[in-house]
Formats: structure tokens, sequence, C-alpha cells
């Protein structure tokens, strides 16, 4: 299949001008000027399929934006090549945007003063989508994201939730193949949250579109995307699989009991003695934890055997979840 | 042929936007107004006292500023982009912009137009048809179509300036304090050149082209034909300078470091 995105060797630095102290180095500054080159985003490759979805992730300064606005044309690369929906998208850049859609969450797309519909309409000029084409397209965006009572009232009037979803309807107005979303969710509630998820699993599938997502909330990802690629200081630190990342980086499962009687750890190491456990008393509400490795068959003996021996008031079984695990990777960093 | 369409959707969408907020509306052409009555009031304070400047007479100074009126009320309907530095780059909405298939700058202009600026050129109008009528001018049937031409040239004399201060942005983070100063010096134009001395005619002739704004192409409906040349000058200059501004446009455009989020 085509790639819809193929990046190589790609590499963003800014010069970072930092200012002498006091007022002999305010001169200074004035002849020469002190500044560092600073890379935020250093040789990073990837590729990305037409109709895959990819989470972006990575802390704050990572280069996650940069990078997003490399592939979307409005940064100039200072070296590698960006190959996207077959273009290069800061030398075509006109006719490159028109195969794009973008979202950025803290940005709007939308006038402020005019009613949604009414910017729906001049977009749909910009894009020289036809009427035939409007009508059958985004009858079906608005119909799932529910904005049909939001067209005719103006954007500084709306929600934040009810904005994004009129953001995301913009952004989709000339169907594009491929679509950026910027911190897509960020401040809004679940139930907006869970739409437009709902509403992007459709729309990749009825129209095998390709998205790239960056955002902090991982659930989204969780939600939407099967690869991620995690990013830090310009460096991509992994790219592959959410599913693998997680059995990599997964540290077991742990299992809580609660018990109806006295127990104390004792007991306990010397009922599950044969196999590899770990147990950890919560003083406060009395419950016990295992830590166990990840491996189905170990798990079930181990409640087995707890439960032959002693009476159990609860039992909960934890992942460890993709938050900790990235949590843990930026903490301790890739080795 | 495109942009054309797109331009009169803006236009039609500018005017409904407006036309809700009437108060506002009325509010600003009667500022718009006032304010030109203030600088004509000017005029004629000056020429209470003398008949005469630098051999120019009170009629016709009247009528190059009444001529002024037009291609400056074109360019700021036009060109409001005096907080391009604060609003594009500092504040990150040319991000926006460059995420839409239209040039630019084009959409800029777009954004950013004050129809109601146009009523200036009503007045400027106005006021060259009274001093016209006492200066004893007549109009032949070329008049309209060069008047067209000088006053396109005007405008975009006036645009280029601009949108290449616009462009010290793009390589520049500070704020400069020069558009203010700029508005000020396109002020110059609209008095006779030969009053000024040769340097400050030099540089508003060639430098910051303001003299094509006003003095020049006027001079042609004066029939004042030692000016004559300047005054066929005018287009020339104003896609001259029109074209190099959006040159270093262009190239400005691919030096924008964006704004964090």
């Amino acid at each position: 299949m085509k790639d819809a995105i193929t990046v190589r060797n790609l590499k963003k630095e800014f010069k970072a001008y930092s200012s002498r102290s006091g007022l002999k180095g305010a001169f200074r500054d004035l002849l020469t000027r002190n500044y560092k080159i600073v890379p935020a985003v250093n040789n990073i490759s990837f590729q990305v399929k037409q109709g895959e979805m990819v989470g972006y992730i990575g802390e704050n300064g990572a280069g996650k934006s940069t990078t997003i606005k490399m592939l979307t044309g409005i940064l100039t690369p200072t070296s590698g090549e960006v190959i996207v929906n077959g273009m290069n998208p800061h030398k075509d850049r006109e006719k490159f945007v028109s195969t794009i859609g973008v979202v950025f969450g803290q940005r709007s797309q939308l006038w402020w003063d005019i009613a949604v519909q009414e910017s729906f309409r001049l977009l749909k000029k910009v894009y020289k989508v036809s009427d035939e084409q409007y009508d059958s397209h985004m009858a079906h965006v608005i119909r799932t994201l529910d904005i049909e009572p939001l067209l005719d009232k103006p954007v500084r009037k709306l929600s934040l939730g009810q904005r994004m979803r009129c953001e995301l309807a913009a952004a989709l107005i000339h169907n594009p193949p491929l679509l950026f979303l910027d911190e897509p969710t960020i401040g809004l509630d679940v139930l907006v949250k869970l739409k437009i998820r709902e509403f992007l699993k459709e729309i990749n599938e009825k129209y095998n579109t390709t998205i790239l997502l960056t955002t902090h909330d991982l659930s989204d990802i969780e939600a939407l995307c099967e690869r991620v690629v995690m990013l830090d200081e310009g460096k991509i630190i992994y790219d592959g699989a959410l599913k693998s990342l997680k059995e990599k980086w997964g540290e077991g499962k742990e299992i809580e009991f609660k018990f109806l009687e006295e127990v104390t750890l004792n007991d306990l190491n010397r009922i599950t003695a044969s196999s590899e456990v770990k147990w950890e008393k919560d003083e406060k509400e009395a419950i016990f934890t295992a830590f166990a490795e990840d491996n189905d068959e170990l798990i079930s003996l181990l409640i087995a055997k707890v439960v032959a021996d002693l009476k159990v008031k609860d039992i909960n079984i934890k992942e460890t979840s993709t938050e900790e695990i990235i949590r843990n990777i930026y903490d301790r960093g890739i080795s | 042929m495109f942009y054309i369409a797109i331009f009169f959707q803006y236009v039609a969408q500018y005017m409904k936007t407006r036309m809700q907020y009437r108060a506002d509306l009325l509010v600003e052409v009667f500022s718009d107004l006032l304010f030109q009555a203030v600088n004509l009031i000017f005029i004629l304070v000056v020429f209470g006292h003398t008949n005469l400047l630098g051999g120019w007479t009170r009629d016709e100074i009247i009528f190059i500023y009444g001529f002024f009126l037009v291609p400056y009320a074109l360019f700021s309907s036009f060109f409001n982009i005096w907080d391009f530095n604060e609003r594009y780059i500092v504040k990150g909405e040319l991000d926006r912009i460059l995420t839409r298939p239209i040039h630019s700058l084009f959409q800029i202009v777009l954004e950013r137009m004050e129809l109601e600026s146009l009523f200036g050129a009503v007045t400027g109008i106005a006021v060259m048809i009274y001093a016209g009528n006492n200066l004893g001018l007549g109009i032949s049937w070329t008049d309209p179509f060069l008047f067209f031409l000088f006053v396109t040239g005007g405008m975009l004399v006036y645009g280029g300036i601009f949108v290449m201060i616009a462009c010290i942005s793009f390589w520049a983070d500070a704020r400069t304090s020069i558009m203010p100063m700029m508005y000020n010096i396109g002020n110059y134009g609209r008095y006779p050149v030969d009053i000024y001395d040769s340097v400050i005619r030099f540089v508003l002739t060639w430098i910051l082209p303001f003299a094509f704004v006003g003095i020049y192409p006027a001079s042609y409906f004066l029939g004042k034909e030692e000016w004559f040349l300047y005054s066929f000058l005018t287009p020339v200059i104003g896609i001259v300078f029109f074209g190099i501004s959006i040159l270093t446009w262009n190239s400005g455009v691919k030096r924008y470091r964006g704004a964090g989020n």
C-alpha cells in the first residue's frame, strides 16, 4: 500500500538567543548576540501507511508540534526529507494543504463572529468543494458529531466541547485522506471525548482516512491507535504497536485481595511459596497486593491457592496502565 | 479567477457580519469622516494665512489631498497589517493561514479587510470635485481610466511598503515601532514634494515612494506638465514595489518559526 507519510532524517533546528546580564551585557548583545542552536527535532525517520491511525506522543517540548508543523507545511525543515501524500509539504504548500485536514486543539479554524454554517460555507469555497460532495459527505459528519443544533450559532457562543466538534467537522469539509490532530481532546469532558473518538474511528473505517494524533491523554491513543511513535528530546525512542509497548514495558500484574479474616504477610508467603510472587500489605485498608509476572497460568494458580486456604472478600486484578508504562520509560530512559 | 470569487465570498461574509453590529458600523464610519474633516480643516487653516505654498495654490493642494484620500482609502480597507507581528506571528495565527490552500498574504488581506474605510474614497472624490471646480479643471474621456490606473498604482505603493515592513517580523522577533512612523511619513506624500529639500524629495520618490500616492499622480490632473513623467511612473512604481514586497513575503514565510503552544 502507498505510504501517506514518509519522513527521512528529518531535522529542525531553532536558534535560541540568550541575553547577557546587566547593562554592559545588553550593549554587547546589540553587537553580537549569543545564540545556541537547539534541535527541536533531531534526525527522525518514520512511515505511515494510508489508513493507519498513529499516536504521536511525548512530553511537552519533545518536538511533537514541531514535527506536525513540518508535516503540514507550516515550518520548513532544516534538513531531511518529508513526503506527505506524495508531495513536499512546504514546497507545494498551497496544493498540498487541500489534501490534508488539520485540527489544532488550542487554535480555532473557525471565524469567531460568524455562525458555524457560514464558516463551513466559506471553507467549502476555499477548498473548492462541490455542492454534491459537500452535501453527501457533510450531512454524515454533522449527524455523527451531533452539531446540527449548533450550526446557526456564532462560534464565540459555543462551549469548548461544542466548538471542538465543529472544528473537527470544519477540518473534514474537503474530505481529506489525511488528518492531523494536535491535542484534539484537550480540556474536554468524557462524553465529548467518547463522541470524538467514535467519530474518528468511523471516518477511518469509512474513508480509510489516515490519522496522526498527538495528545496528552493516553486513553485517546489506547482507544484509537494501534501504533504509537514516542518522542523524547527530538528523537524517536519507540515506534511500534501499542500492545508490544505494553508487553515490553509492562511490569506484570497486580492482584489485590481483601480477606474476611485476619491474615498476615507470613501466611500468604507460606501459601504461595511455590510460585514467584511478592506480597505487600496496605496497612490502612487491609489490602494485600500480590505482584506477579503477566502469565495467565501463574495468576490463576495463585488465585486458586489463596482462595483454597483463606476466605476472600474481594479480588481485583490490575494491569499496568499505559500511562504508568510511559512514565516509567521517561523516568528511566529507554535502554 | 478563483481568487476573485473567493474575494467576493469574503466581502459578502464581511458585510453580513457588519450588518449584525449596526451601531459599531455607524461609529466607525463617523470617526473615519471626522478624521478626514480634521485633516481638511488643517489645510484650510494653513491657507488661511497664505494663498501660495511653494508655488502651489490653495485649491491645488486641496485637490492633491483629495486625490491622496482615494488610494489611501483602498489601502486602509485591504492592508490592515499594522498588527501583523502581534496577531499572526506572536499569537501563531499564521499557522492556521498556512494550512489553507490560498496564498497567505491574500488570506490576511481578506481576513483583515475593513470596507468602511472605503468611505474615505468618497470623501476624496468629493474634495477633488470641489477643488477642481474652483480651479476650473475639465474632464477628458481618458481621465477616468488614468485615475483608476493611478489610484491602483498608489494603493500598490502603499501596500508594498507596508507589506515589506510587516515582513521584518519574519526575520526579527522583536516588535518594532516602524509601523506608526511609516504612517506619519506616508502623510508627506500628499504635499507637493518641491516644498521639501532634495534629500527628502529623493526619499519620497525612490526609497519610500509615498509621493506616488498623492502629489505625482495628482499633478497630471492639475496639468502640471513638469511632473507628467512621474505621474505615468505611478503604476510602474506600484507594481515594482508591490512585486518586491510579495517576493520578500514569500521568502519570509519560509523562515516562519511558529509560536509555541
